[in-house]
């Protein structure tokens, strides 16, 4: 459970981060900075379309820079290992408009 | 762990140890803010994220036109992400590990000790801002131990800063 202000309560935990380009990436938060900058290891796409299911995409050890991050989110692992992706749909996510 | 000290090491690292190119050089993927995609060698980094890549090849944003070039410098603020090889995360914690062990914390040098003799560094002289009377002469130098031999102008006693 995360506690107090700040990213440090979620190092080491999955997080799922929402890009300003709209893309959902999942992965294990390894380290972050004041600028937002986030060391993603492990970390995969979850691609969303009303056509089929959640496709995921592996990405590997990720930097992304923070300026491109719009969401950072603790990941529930049991809930979220319960869900069944490929029967998911739903719309993907547009960029953020600045 | 702090990204940047991660893109550190990648650089740091050149060459990666695979079984099949045992001294391949440490490739990266870079992508910009603008959708385009740069893979090659990191040669070096900055703490504004700022990169120069070595065997470059760009990609454009749908990925269906190329470009070879043999480097590149790209500005920090212009990248999205970057991808870097998974080993790489083991050699940032073998690295920090290495150092906490030669260097026990808080053994550094302070920084401003010499600042201990109070405010008003840099008085003009003669006209001195008078926080320290006690110390103050009719040459009204440069802070303490002005009474005697300050007619050179020199450094020597004072604070330091001639």
């Amino acid at each position: 459970m995360s506690t107090g202000p700040g990213l440090e309560s979620l190092v080491d935990q999955t997080i799922s981060v929402i890009t300003n380009d709209g893309r959902n990436i999942v992965g294990v938060l390894k380290g972050f900075d004041q600028a937002t900058n986030i060391i993603l290891d492990e970390s995969h796409e979850r691609v969303y379309s009303t056509k089929e299911g959640v496709q995921q995409l592996v990405l590997g050890l990720y930097i992304i820079r923070g300026d491109n991050i719009s969401v950072v989110g603790e990941l529930d692992e049991e809930l979220d290992s319960a869900l069944d992706l490929s029967n998911l749909r739903a719309h993907p996510l547009k960029p953020v408009i600045h | 762990m702090l990204p940047l000290s991660l893109l550190k090491t990648a650089q740091g690292h050149p060459m990666v140890r695979t079984f099949t190119f045992p001294r391949m050089p440490l490739h990266m993927l870079v992508e910009l803010k603008n959708g385009e995609t740069y893979n090659g060698h990191l040669v070096n980094c900055d703490t504004w994220m700022n990169i120069h890549l070595r065997e470059v090849i760009c990609t454009s944003k749908d990925g269906d036109r190329f470009w070879r070039m043999p480097e590149c410098y790209i500005r920090g603020n212009t990248i999205k992400y970057l991808r870097v090889p998974d080993e790489v995360i083991d050699k940032v914690q073998e690295e920090t590990k290495s150092r906490a062990d030669r260097k026990p914390p808080g053994v550094g040098r302070g920084r401003g000790r010499a600042r201990e003799d109070g405010p008003g560094g840099r008085q003009p002289k003669g006209a001195g801002r008078g926080l320290d009377d006690s110390a103050r002469t009719t040459s009204g130098g440069r802070g303490r131990g002005g009474s005697g031999g300050k007619n050179t102008g020199g450094r020597g006693s004072g604070r330091g800063r001639g």
